[in-house]
């Protein structure tokens, strides 16, 4: 029998899963869709910003230490330095072992500061390697090369932006035909169009006479789908300059390669990853759900398992549900939600208000086990666990902590539901 | 200080004020408009859409409904690619009051408004989203209209004839000559920051519920009635005909399939300010209750976006609400009424009357200019009219045949590239909002999500390449103006090519702002009906600009437009910034 049964394939069900199948446990995860990492920048944002703060934190592992006085019930609060610490150091050997390596800045715990598809700075923690040219700390000009005609990605914009920030850029394009043929072009079909090492090699040569020496080149992050490390290493060598990538409107490639490798990874270690499973019911006895049950055709179909862990995303995961009259419900278990009393509490008059909407720090409060909890403090199901975008008192997306809370909640949700 | 003289100036460019410089040009008249904002930004863009029968007054106000059905006739030929027949049809639910239904239809056959009573099995054939309990359903010659493409297209039809259409271009200052007469207006050019001074015999008051405000710099009363109402759309056109409660107006009692959505309407809310336009909680929870009643279940709808508009409605000393009010048309003859020659204000009326509207009052000024030319008005045929009704169907078509699918911009409203790109080299362009109503970029599910970033990328793209292209023959915005069918702006096979001419680009503000301004502008609608699937896509459209973007830390972060504080007032009256002592 399935010992844990992990709802949600975003970077929270991954990791969860991931640790617990590398303890040794039987493990099987079921998701309806994919997750935020799909439409993210596909680096590992920790922390950025504080709630109504406009000035960014250079140093996010500090800055924790103020987030555990002021919100005590922060998930980075739950959890403190060491386990903060080790799933970080987890998540960067098991990043380095499918392939695909991450790293920080050069001083241990800075913030890095990176080009956005838009030319602003924005801070993260850990980048893909393909990410890590473009730090902003550096002073090598950039040449941003992007493909005429691509609707996702606008060099001249970042190339704007960048020079206003007293960074040296400057904009350039090459032909899209150069990689494609094809008339509906997204990123990702450009990334497994790279591909093919025919039509990098094309593509790295009139890249070349681009660059001037000293330049490093900052192109949208399609540089390869399944053969990336290769396609990155190649432009480097065949350009002799150095490449970052930057990312680009959704969908995400630098996010679905982790995905994907994470995957790849769990099937290696004996872990399902079911998708398209959309959880309909479940059945608890006393204080244990014994099994849930997700839709399918013919007749739903039963999980039994002796343990659950809840990955499934906040509101933009489809974790947590709202309607026109303000009520808010956790959508597999009902489980009691922290949020916002009525729905004239739920926004703020301005999109960009830096306090952020109070609806979406709405959420699943967990004890310190990441259990979900009632109001009173108790612990609602034995052997339920939650992690990621669905816990509550925290905006992963405003507090730019949206990998940062998936991998430390997901990987210390897995520890606790494995000790038990 | 820079001068104009002409022969009428009118003030307002919405259908009514962009009517009247469409007839007066073609009466060979000289006429110039001023518009403070962007043409139909007030409230002939902020209106469900719907083209009157004339049904929804036939028992309350029938010489309004006798008006609605003639003018019906004509715009239907006039404007004819900017109107869809849905038909509408008059719905007695078991609530309403049961006399009613007879009255309607004897009041229609008395006025003359087809109307047909139908069978409520052939009405559920049609629409079977339609409450199943309706006692009686009626069918009538409703349609819905494009108030953006309208007006445009009349704008283009006056400027072809002569006119000259100034959008952007606040009037500050009636002028008065003495105690007696209205010579024209001081305008500010929002955009070039200049004061200019127009000068006219004649001068017509046409800013809707602005007029009172106009009136007033020149120390003359009028109380315009401002009655706010508030809209609801759904996702999809979840009916195909106009859906009306068959009884008297009331709040609610609409819904309107217009384009790609169903707009649920209206309330009525006296308001002491024409932009007061924070929509209150009641007014949600009202829309989704009545709608319950048209269509059951509709409260439980995807909604896109809610918004008010602000009806300019007049009744000489009147006191009372504004959903009493009469819908009629009223001119004010300011020389009759207050000894003040040189100044005429149109007032009341319904979308549907605009071009009668600017008919009686050319009538009245042509008497006072003393020039005897007849209204052609309702046998012209506006440009456009030779494309047909344009729906997102036939963009489909065209994005396959020219496999355009790459060229998109906006997915939901399948605007590519090129149409965005023409849109803003033939129209000043000071916020993404106005290539919005050019266009309908970011009018679908996402509400701007993709593409606020993609346009404000190729706009500054286009800056980019004119700066590097310096050109000697720069033609003027009004010769290219002329030139511009703004019919073929909405077809993605007319606009295969990127722009050629080397119009000077009118754009203003930094990229930055523009994507500021549209995704602030886009929120105040959203606002209010922001719950379930909405909220989900909100959210992600937030990890694109926050998470992914950092747009709220870009460059120029407090530069602000014309637009900006327009855009930051509330969109709904609750929100969480009244906990911290009222918005901001």
């Amino acid at each position: 029998m399935t010992e844990l049964v992990v709802i949600g394939a975003g970077l929270a069900g991954l990791i969860a899963a991931t640790r617990a199948a590398q303890a040794g446990h039987q493990v099987k995860i079921i998701a309806k869709g994919l997750g935020a990492t799909h439409w993210h920048a596909g680096s590992v944002d920790l922390l950025g910003y504080f709630p109504n703060e406009t000035v960014a934190i250079q140093r996010p592992l500090d800055a924790m230490r103020d987030i555990a006085r002021v919100q005590p019930q922060h998930p980075y609060a739950l959890l403190g330095d060491a386990q903060i610490g080790d799933a970080l150091k987890n998540f960067l050997a098991l990043a380095r072992a499918i392939g695909l390596p991450y790293s920080g800045a050069n001083q241990d715990g800075d913030n890095l500061w990176l080009p956005s598809p838009v030319g602003a700075a924005r801070p993260t923690f850990l980048a893909p390697r393909a990410q890590r040219a473009g730090e902003l700390s550096r002073t090598e000009p950039m040449l941003i090369v992007g493909l005429r005609g691509m609707r996702d990605f606008y060099p001249e914009l970042i190339a704007e932006n960048l020079g206003k920030q007293g960074h040296r850029a400057r904009a350039a394009f090459l032909p899209l035909d150069l990689i494609t043929d094809r008339r509906d072009i997204t990123t990702v079909q450009l990334a497994y169009a790279l591909d093919d090492p025919a039509r990098r090699e094309k593509f790295a040569s009139e890249l070349k006479k681009l660059a001037q020496s000293g330049e490093r080149i900052g192109l949208p992050a399609i540089l390869g789908m399944d053969a990336h490390a290769d396609t990155f290493d190649e432009l480097q060598a065949q350009t002799g300059a150095e490449i970052f990538e930057i990312p680009t409107l959704p969908p995400s490639v630098p996010g679905i390669r982790l995905t994907n490798a994470l995957r790849n990874h769990l099937r290696e270690l004996g872990a399902r990853v079911d998708v398209n499973m959309d959880v309909i019911a479940f059945h608890a006895e006393g204080a244990r759900v014994l099994w849930i049950e997700s839709e399918a055709s013919g007749r739903p179909l039963k999980h039994r398992a002796e343990k659950f862990l809840l990955a499934t995303g906040g509101i933009i995961g489809g974790g947590i549900n709202t309607d026109h009259t303000g009520k808010i419900w956790e959508t597999i278990f009902g489980l009691p939600l922290v949020a916002p009393r009525e729905r004239g509490q739920w926004f703020r008059a301005r999109f960009f208000d830096p306090a952020g909407h109070p609806i979406f720090r709405a959420g699943i409060p967990v004890n310190r086990e990441f259990q979900p909890i009632d109001a009173n403090g108790a612990r609602v199901f034995a052997n339920v666990w939650a992690a990621g975008g669905t816990l509550a008192h925290c905006d992963p997306i405003l507090e730019r902590a949206l990998e940062g809370i998936a991998i430390t909640t997901g990987s210390a949700a897995a520890c606790f539901a494995g000790r038990k | 200080m820079k001068f104009i003289e002409t022969q009428i100036l009118v003030i307002g460019g919405g259908a009514t004020g962009t009517g009247i410089a469409w007839d007066a040009a073609l009466r060979g008249l000289r006429v110039v408009l001023v518009e403070k904002r962007d043409l139909t930004h007030g409230t002939t863009g902020r209106y469900h859409g719907l083209l009157h029968s004339g049904g929804r007054y036939v028992v309350k106000d029938p010489h309004s409904a006798s008006e609605c059905i003639a003018e019906n006739r004509i715009l239907r030929k006039t404007h004819a690619h900017c109107i869809e027949d849905t038909g509408g049809f008059f719905v007695a639910t078991p609530e309403d009051d049961g006399d009613y239904p007879d009255q309607f239809r004897a009041a229609c056959q008395h006025i003359g408004i087809p109307c047909e009573e139908i069978s409520i099995a052939h009405a559920r054939k049609r629409e079977p989203l339609m409450n199943p309990r309706a006692a009686r359903v009626f069918g009538v010659p409703d349609g819905a209209a494009d108030s953006f493409q309208a007006t445009h297209s009349t704008a283009q039809a006056a400027r072809q004839a002569g006119a000259r259409i100034l959008n952007y271009h606040e009037v500050t200052q009636l002028l008065r000559d003495g105690d007696q007469r209205v010579v024209g207006a001081r305008v500010r050019d929002v955009a070039r920051g200049e004061d200019i001074e127009i000068r006219a015999p004649m001068t017509i008051n046409a800013a809707g519920a602005w007029a009172g405000l106009i009136a007033q710099t020149a120390g003359l009363r009028v109380d315009v009635i401002p009655g706010k109402g508030a809209m609801l759309a759904v996702n999809h056109r979840i009916v195909n005909t106009v859906l009306n409660r068959c009884k008297m107006p009331d709040d609610g009692d609409i819904i309107v399939p217009i384009h790609t959505v169903a707009v649920l309407g209206t309330t009525d809310e006296r308001v002491a300010d024409p932009e007061h336009l924070t929509i209150e909680p009641w007014e949600i929870e009202l829309l989704l209750r009545e709608g319950d009643q048209l269509v059951p279940g509709i409260s439980r709808a995807r909604f896109v976006r809610a918004w008010a508009g602000v009806r300019p409605l007049y009744q000489e000393h009147y006191n009372g609400a504004s959903r009493d009010a009469t819908r009629d048309l009223t001119l004010l003859d300011h020389h009759a009424r207050d000894g003040v020659a040189g100044l005429l204000t149109i007032l009341g009326g319904k979308w549907t009357t605009f071009r009668l509207m600017a008919e009686i009052t050319l009538n009245k000024a042509c008497e006072y200019l003393g020039a005897q030319k007849p209204c052609i008005t309702a046998h012209t045929v506006v440009p456009g009219v030779e494309h047909g009704h344009y729906w997102l169907g036939h963009r489909l078509h065209e994005v396959e045949e020219n496999h355009l699918q790459s060229e998109l911009i906006c997915e939901c409203e399948l605007v590519t590239r090129a149409m965005l790109e023409n849109a803003a080299r033939q129209h000043p362009t000071f916020s993404l909002d106005d290539l919005r109503r050019d266009v309908r970029l970011g009018m679908g599910p996402c509400q701007g999500g993709f593409c606020t970033y993609r346009a404000a990328g190729i706009l500054q793209s286009l800056v980019v390449s004119q700066q590097s292209s310096v050109s000697s023959e720069q033609s003027s915005v009004n010769s290219a103006a002329e030139e511009w069918n703004v019919a073929e702006m909405q077809s993605p096979a007319h606009n295969l090519q990127p722009p050629t001419s080397n119009l000077p680009l009118p754009i203003s503000n930094s990229p930055n702002l523009l994507l500021r301004d549209f995704l602030q502008e886009r929120w105040k609608g959203l606002l209010p009906i922001l719950w379930g699937r909405q909220l989900k896509q909100e959210r992600l459209d937030e990890l694109i600009y926050l998470g992914l973007m950092n747009a709220p830390h870009l460059p120029d972060a407090h530069a602000t437009s014309a637009m900006s504080e327009f855009y930051a007032r509330p969109g709904i009256a609750a929100t969480a910034d009244a906990d911290a002592g009222g918005a901001q």
